[in-house]
């Protein structure tokens, strides 16, 4: 099968810059995909290439088996309303009017419902709206138009928790009945962890994690206690974020622990804690300062 | 091709910038000169006040890629299909328009002494002073190369920003002062018919639309 | 409703089964369809399927073509004899290192379970 999404040694160079550096990932089918990293780590760059919004200086991109920048190749299949998206001088209703036009699957009811749940006013201008509620409008845009690559590039900023259930209740809502390749950028990893199949991090331009979501929950683990036990249980494995306070040291241990990692934790009276997905790339990504990566394992 | 009427579509969502506003400048330049042309002297001198469309429709070229641009790339649309929408829109208002002009013109000229008070705002002598459907070809193509030069302003701008648009402008400049310099252009301008002016504006035009093409093919939104 | 301890997968699975051993989920009764569990835990539908999938192997669950899934025969008894094999490990081993953490002989442990479950006026031990 054609992947919906083929990246390979993907490289942007700004001015001697560095925006995105030799990528590569693959998307199958029907999933959700969470692309997730710090500002300015590239992820915007990464989705207008996809989107052919810009172009890549090197590399290969392939969506639904063509080039992006190939005329209308993607017209219809492919959506990518940004966060910082420059709309026409039109009303709500017309610019919705207006997407509706380009997709052959867009769905006239669920923007209904959508503008109905967001409390969109249809008659206001979209430059005039909040930065939140435009936020909401290229949700609607995102989700109605049901394209096969639907693409969210920090869709919710500025939006209130209320508004971003919505948002994850709908998404959820239409992706069952109409399955797409969804990826979606975002900081509020916690909030979204659950409806990813899938967690690309990228860092400086750089993909530093690429994992099925599930398979990273409960695989990175926080272990505090003693210090000389914390040191014997960690020997040996992947580390970091090392901190320690008195006789009490804590411990980032990445990889899944086995029952009999468990019962030797209890056994040295070690308290286990697992850490959220969201720490989990705050790891991957983060470089903390406290960050002593021990890479001592055989 | 399709997708090249989608895109028109699009810009017709805007129909009121794009179809009251040039006529709501013109009739206001139109009401002030006819209310000027009534308190003075009779004067056949044509104002020429009949620029302000032309005028509106470079403000139209830049403004149809300006803020419409990036949402039309963000729905799917090639910048290939964009810029062809565009300027088959810009083609077809420009004839509508070039048509209504026409049709004032012939208004102005069946009300006998221009409007009553000897007014000649539609008529413009040399250009628009022959039969109807010159009026008509050159008005379209006045307006439609307008169209054009400001699209091409408005790709300049968003591909290159504020430096790219000076340079751009500092390279016109540069090539009608060369024109000027030679000898014989001014000699192939004075020479020509208002017929051929037209053939010539639309020469133009087309060379304008391919350098808009040419700079498009690589913008970023 | 989930954690961050294990897969979402695997929690999904384990609800489930904790409804069908409490028999709030019946023998022969329809489960919920992924969607409907993807809707209910806010979890994306591949996943959810995948909790439905680990039972089915179990044999927990059964398919019904064209209906959806069923709680097995026999399900709900052999839910409880694993579990009752795998008390010991879950709750007996850190309730004995803890009271041997705090210097609570065995003597003590027992006595410690024993006035609890007459609290609870059911569990006698």
């Amino acid at each position: 099968m054609t992947p919906a999404i083929s990246v390979a040694g993907l490289t942007r160079r700004y001015r001697g810059q560095l925006a995105l550096d030799d990528v590569t990932f693959d998307i199958e089918g029907a999933s959700i995909t969470g692309l997730l990293g710090r500002n300015g780590a590239g992820k915007t760059t990464l989705l207008r290439i996809i989107a052919a919004q810009e172009f890549a200086s090197a590399g290969r991109v392939r969506v639904l088996g063509a080039s992006p920048v190939q005329s209308d190749a993607i017209a219809g299949r492919v959506v990518l309303i940004r966060e910082d998206q420059t709309f026409p001088e039109l009303r709500v209703c017309q610019v919705l009017r207006v997407a509706s036009l380009f997709y052959p699957n867009w769905s006239a009811e669920l923007a209904e419902a959508l503008l109905a749940d967001f409390d969109l006013p249809p008659n206001r201008r979209v430059r005039k709206l909040s930065r939140g509620m435009r936020s909401a409008v290229g949700m609607v845009i995102g989700l109605a138009a049901r394209a096969e690559v639907t693409l969210f590039d920090e869709p919710y900023a500025g939006l209130d928790p209320v508004a971003r259930q919505i948002f994850y209740d709908r998404l959820l809502a239409d992706y069952a009945v109409h399955p797409r390749t969804v990826l979606i950028s975002t900081h509020l990893i916690d909030e979204i962890a659950g409806l990813l199949e899938r967690m690309v991090v990228i860092d400086r331009g750089a993909i530093v994690l690429d994992a099925a979501a599930d398979d990273l929950r409960g695989s990175v683990t926080s272990v505090r206690g003693p210090a000389l036990a914390v040191q014997e249980f960690a020997a040996g494995r992947h580390t970091c974020g090392r901190r320690q306070l008195a006789s009490q040291e804590s411990v980032v241990v990445i990889g899944a622990l086995a029952a009999l990692d468990l019962a030797r934790a209890r056994a040295l009276r070690l308290s286990l804690e697992p850490l959220s997905l969201q720490q989990v790339v705050i790891h991957a990504a983060g470089r903390p300062e406290t960050d002593v990566r021990d890479r001592t394992s055989a | 091709m399709n997708m090249c009427l989608k895109v028109v579509r699009y810009h017709l969502a805007q129909r009121v910038m794009y179809v009251a506003a040039p006529w709501a400048a013109l009739a206001f330049v139109f009401a002030v000169n006819l209310i000027i042309a009534a308190v003075t002297a009779p004067s056949q001198d044509p104002t020429k006040a009949l620029a302000v469309i032309y005028v509106c429709f470079f403000a139209l070229g830049i403004l149809s890629i300006g803020r419409s641009l990036p949402f039309g790339l963000a729905l799917g649309v090639s910048r290939r299909s964009y810029y062809a929408g565009t300027a088959l829109f810009a083609v077809a208002l420009a004839a509508a328009d070039g048509l209504a002009l026409t049709l004032l013109q012939a208004l102005e000229r069946a009300t006998g002494r221009g409007w009553g008070v000897h007014l000649g705002f539609f008529r413009v002598s040399y250009i628009f002073a022959g039969p109807w459907y010159l009026t008509w070809l050159t008005s379209f193509t006045g307006l439609a190369l307008l169209f054009v030069y400001g699209m091409w302003f408005g790709i300049v701008y968003r591909r290159w920003d504020i430096f790219g648009l000076l340079a751009f402008l500092a390279a016109q400049v540069t090539v009608v002062l060369v024109g000027a310099a030679w000898h014989s252009i001014g000699h192939f301008f004075t020479a020509l018919s208002a017929a051929g002016l037209t053939g010539v504006l639309a020469a133009l035009a087309a060379v304008l639309l391919a350098g808009g093409f040419a700079t498009i093919r690589r913008i970023t939104v | 409703m989930l954690d961050e301890s294990a897969p979402i997968f695997s929690q999904v699975a384990e609800q489930l089964a904790d409804q069908i051993a409490d028999g709030g989920l019946a023998e022969g009764e329809r489960v919920p369809s992924s969607n409907e569990l993807a809707a209910y835990y806010r979890i994306n539908p591949a996943t959810a399927a995948k909790g439905i999938n680990v039972l089915t192997d179990e044999g927990v669950l059964e398919k019904r073509r064209g209906i959806g899934m069923f709680v097995a025969a026999g399900a709900r008894q052999r839910l409880l004899d694993e579990r009752r094999k795998r008390f010991t490990e879950r709750y007996i081993e850190p309730m004995v290192a803890e009271a041997g953490r705090l210097g609570i002989d065995a003597e003590a442990l027992v006595e410690l379970v024993r006035a609890y479950g007459h609290t609870q006026g059911g569990v006698t031990v």
